[in-house]
Formats: structure tokens, C-alpha cells, sequence
């Protein structure tokens, strides 16, 4: 256990003191999730409460406005590219590898994009809904 | 030659985009190139008026299915190019006019938005590789309307059509601003319908005319065209490239496509 190796009174003290830090960067680190969320949030209690599933976030040209402005390339080039890795996207948006890989990931979490895994190679695309049809 | 989506698009309705996109088509296809002119104004569908000479039956596929993923964009096109004796080629591609179909494009589901954005990227890819367009045309509605965002997103350029009313201006500044902006995507201004009393014809007002509402859109202007009354009152089912080919306004247009085709391929050289 970890209290078990930190019994005498500094090293409890190192411990509270490195706890703490932990919290901070834990709260920091959920309080840029919650802004970037915050405005899709709404929109997923509203859509639930229409109908209950809990299907992802449409990324139409409408949201994009409501999504950090560094996000809404990924996405204008996913739809023209249907389906692509990080490399294809940063060949579309002539931004850095790196940069594309951090937008779809961070897309994926927000529910906007889905990704998948063939072979070696992971892709990025927009999931397709019945509701399309509509 | 490089392939060039075009969409005409405007703050405020009535300000000239169907007749421009129109005229701008014809006078290309006349040149010699092959046009899809397309009609993504799907609440109130005008470019079948226009070509009524052409079009002498409803067409079995609108662009709305198209859109919608009920035929393929070859499917909704009607060449008008032998009825006015183009030397190239010019298709077009209607909005059903229906009051069902109009009422429906008003409440699509945001996941049906995506896939109709989709299909428009897809579109593209169809009629320059494999129909050798060379320019696509998108006549839009005014306005916040998901088609009209919808086509200035897929395209290569948006041309925002102005009046230099002191309204319509603050709306296409605002359009500027809040959506153009926003999208990484920088619009080109035509001003249309100047009054004459602005005195247009002297250099020295037309300069200051465009300084000024480039400085107030702080985006390109591609030209400031008069208020024609004759144009006002010609019949919506006339052309006047092909009717009047020496009217100013026919002219003015002229100027456009040839500044549009030469931008285009200093692009491509470059
Ligand atoms: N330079 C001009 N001089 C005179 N009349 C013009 C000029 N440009 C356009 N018009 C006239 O203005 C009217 C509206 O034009 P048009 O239908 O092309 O506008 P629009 O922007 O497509 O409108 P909407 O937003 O309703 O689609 C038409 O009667 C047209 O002939
Ligand atoms: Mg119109």
C-alpha cells in the first residue's frame, strides 16, 4: 500500500504536499475538459431529451461555430475526406501531424468523431446516422 | 486548367445573386468552358425561371435528391447549352419548387446537415473528374440558412453579393465577422444595384465607393455594378448575355468572369 511506505511524519508531509499538486493539475485539467465540453453538454440534454439515445454530436456548419476555432478544420476536411488519419488530415489542412492527431482525438472525446483501428492505421471519420435520412 | 467552386451568397435577399450567377454561367459557357450552374436556394428555388426556354419538362431528380442520396448528381442535370447555341457547355441543376419539398428542407435533422454538406464535397469530385466541369456555380439563399453555409464551406470561393445600402452592408460585415471568418474562408464583395446618382462612370467616385466598403468589409471588392432600370424590369425568363450581349451590365459581368478566370490560373501556375 501506498500510506504503508510513507509512515514516518516527513515523508507523510511529502506526500500531502505531492497530493496536493496532484489535485491541482486533476482540477486544471477538468476545468479545460468542462469549458470545451460545456457547450456540447447542452446540446446533448436537449437532443436526449428528444429522443433518449444517446447517440454522438452531429458536427454540422452550425456547431463548428460553437467549437474552438482550431477544431473546425479537422472537421471541414473529414468532410471532404470521409475518413482519414492523421497524416491524410494534416496533408488536407497543410498543419502539423501532431496538431491534426491532437484535434480528431480531442473531437473523438467531445463525441463529434469516432475513430477506428485498421491494420497498422487509425482512422478519423464523422459516424452516419439514420436520423440522416430525415 | 484547375476547377473552381464558386457561391453566390448575400446578407439580405433581392440582391442580385441569381442574375449574376446566371449571366456569370451563360457568359463562361459561351467562352467555350463546361458550367454546372446549381440551384442550392431550396426555400425559394429561381433558376428554373431564368432557362424556362430550356427546360421543357420537370426533371426526374432534383438537387434535393441529390442531396438527400436518392440519385447521383449526374442524374439532376439538364443541358440547356444547344437552346442557346453555347459554344460550350452549360448545366444546370434545379431546387424543387414543391411547398412539400420547401417545407422539408426546413426541418432537417443537424446529422442529415452533415451528410448533405458531405455529399456536396462529393459532388465536386464528380463533376470536375469525371465530367471535366470547370467551374461549379451555387446560386444560394440569403442569409444563416444551412444550404447557403452548407455551399460557401464546400467551395473554393464565396462571392458576397451587397447593395451599398447602409443595412445591407452592416449585415454583410456582420456575415463577414460571425460566419465567413469564423471558417477560415475570406469572401470576395460585389457590390450590385449603385445608384447612378453615385456617379459610378467617374473614376474618382467609383474608387472611393470601393475603398470605402472595403474598408468597412475588410475584404476584396471584385467590382461595384449600377442599378440598370431595364435589368429591374426585364422578364425573369430572360437572359441578357444572350439577349442583350452588349448591355453594361452584361459588360460588367464579363469583366468578372475574366478577372475570376485569371486569378484562378495565376493560382494554379503559382
Ligand atoms: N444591377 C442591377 N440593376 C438593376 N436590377 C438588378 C440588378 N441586379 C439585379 N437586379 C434585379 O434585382 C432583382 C433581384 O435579383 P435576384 O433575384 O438576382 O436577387 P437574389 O439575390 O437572387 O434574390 P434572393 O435573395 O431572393 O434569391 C431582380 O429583378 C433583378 O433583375
Ligand atoms: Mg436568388
Amino acid at each position: 500500500m501506498l500510506v504503508k511506505t510513507f509512515t514516518t511524519p516527513g515523508n507523510l508531509e511529502l506526500l500531502l504536499v505531492k497530493l496536493i499538486e496532484e489535485v491541482k493539475l486533476t482540477n486544471k485539467k477538468l476545468d479545460s475538459i468542462i469549458t470545451q465540453n460545456s457547450p456540447n453538454q447542452k446540446q446533448k440534454t436537449k437532443k436526449n431529451h428528444k429522443n433518449k439515445s444517446t447517440s454522438p454530436l452531429s458536427p454540422d456548419v452550425l456547431s463548428l461555430l460553437s467549437l474552438p476555432a482550431h477544431l473546425r478544420k479537422t472537421v471541414i476536411a473529414l468532410y471532404k475526406l470521409e475518413k482519414a488519419t492523421a497524416e491524410e488530415l494534416s496533408a488536407e489542412t497543410k498543419r502539423l501531424r501532431a496538431v491534426e492527431s491532437a484535434s480528431a482525438n480531442q473531437l473523438t472525446r467531445m463525441g463529434y468523431l469516432k475513430k477506428k483501428r485498421e491494420g497498422h492505421k487509425v482512422y478519423f471519420y464523422i459516424e452516419q446516422k439514420m436520423e440522416e435520412n430525415k | 486548367m484547375t476547377t473552381k467552386t464558386l457561391a453566390f451568397h448575400s446578407s439580405r435577399g433581392g440582391t442580385g445573386k441569381t442574375v449574376i450567377a446566371t449571366n456569370l454561367a451563360t457568359i463562361w459557357a459561351n467562352k467555350g468552358l463546361k458550367i454546372a450552374l446549381l440551384d442550392l436556394d431550396f426555400r425559394a428555388p429561381s433558376l428554373a425561371g431564368a432557362f424556362s426556354k430550356a427546360i421543357k419538362k420537370q426533371p426526374k431528380y432534383w438537387l434535393n435528391d441529390f442531396i438527400s442520396g436518392r440519385c447521383k448528381i449526374e442524374q439532376t442535370l439538364i443541358d440547356v447549352s444547344s437552346t442557346y447555341r453555347l459554344k460550350g457547355k452549360l448545366y444546370l441543376g434545379l431546387a424543387n419548387p414543391s411547398i412539400e419539398a420547401i417545407r422539408s428542407t426546413m426541418d432537417k435533422s443537424r446529422a442529415w446537415e452533415v451528410s448533405a454538406v458531405k455529399r456536396l464535397f462529393s459532388m465536386r469530385k464528380t463533376l470536375f473528374k469525371e465530367m471535366n466541369i470547370d467551374y461549379i456555380i451555387l446560386d444560394t439563399s440569403p442569409g444563416l440558412q444551412y444550404s447557403s453555409i452548407n455551399a460557401v464551406v464546400s467551395s473554393d470561393i464565396s462571392i458576397i453579393v451587397t447593395t451599398n445600402d447602409e443595412v445591407d452592408l452592416k449585415g454583410s460585415e456582420n456575415l463577414i465577422e460571425n460566419l465567413y471568418l469564423e471558417l477560415d474562408k475570406k469572401p470576395v464583395v460585389l457590390i450590385n444595384k449603385v445608384l447612378p446618382e453615385t456617379q459610378l462612370h467617374t473614376n474618382k467616385t467609383e474608387k472611393e465607393l470601393i475603398n470605402k466598403i472595403e474598408n468597412q468589409l475588410k475584404s476584396p471588392i471584385i467590382a461595384a455594378i449600377l442599378c440598370y432600370c431595364d435589368v429591374l424590369q426585364a422578364k425573369r425568363t430572360s437572359i441578357l448575355a444572350i439577349e442583350k450581349p452588349n448591355h453594361a451590365f452584361v459588360k460588367n459581368l464579363e469583366t468578372i468572369a475574366k478577372t475570376l478566370f485569371l486569378t484562378n490560373k495565376l493560382n494554379f501556375e503559382e
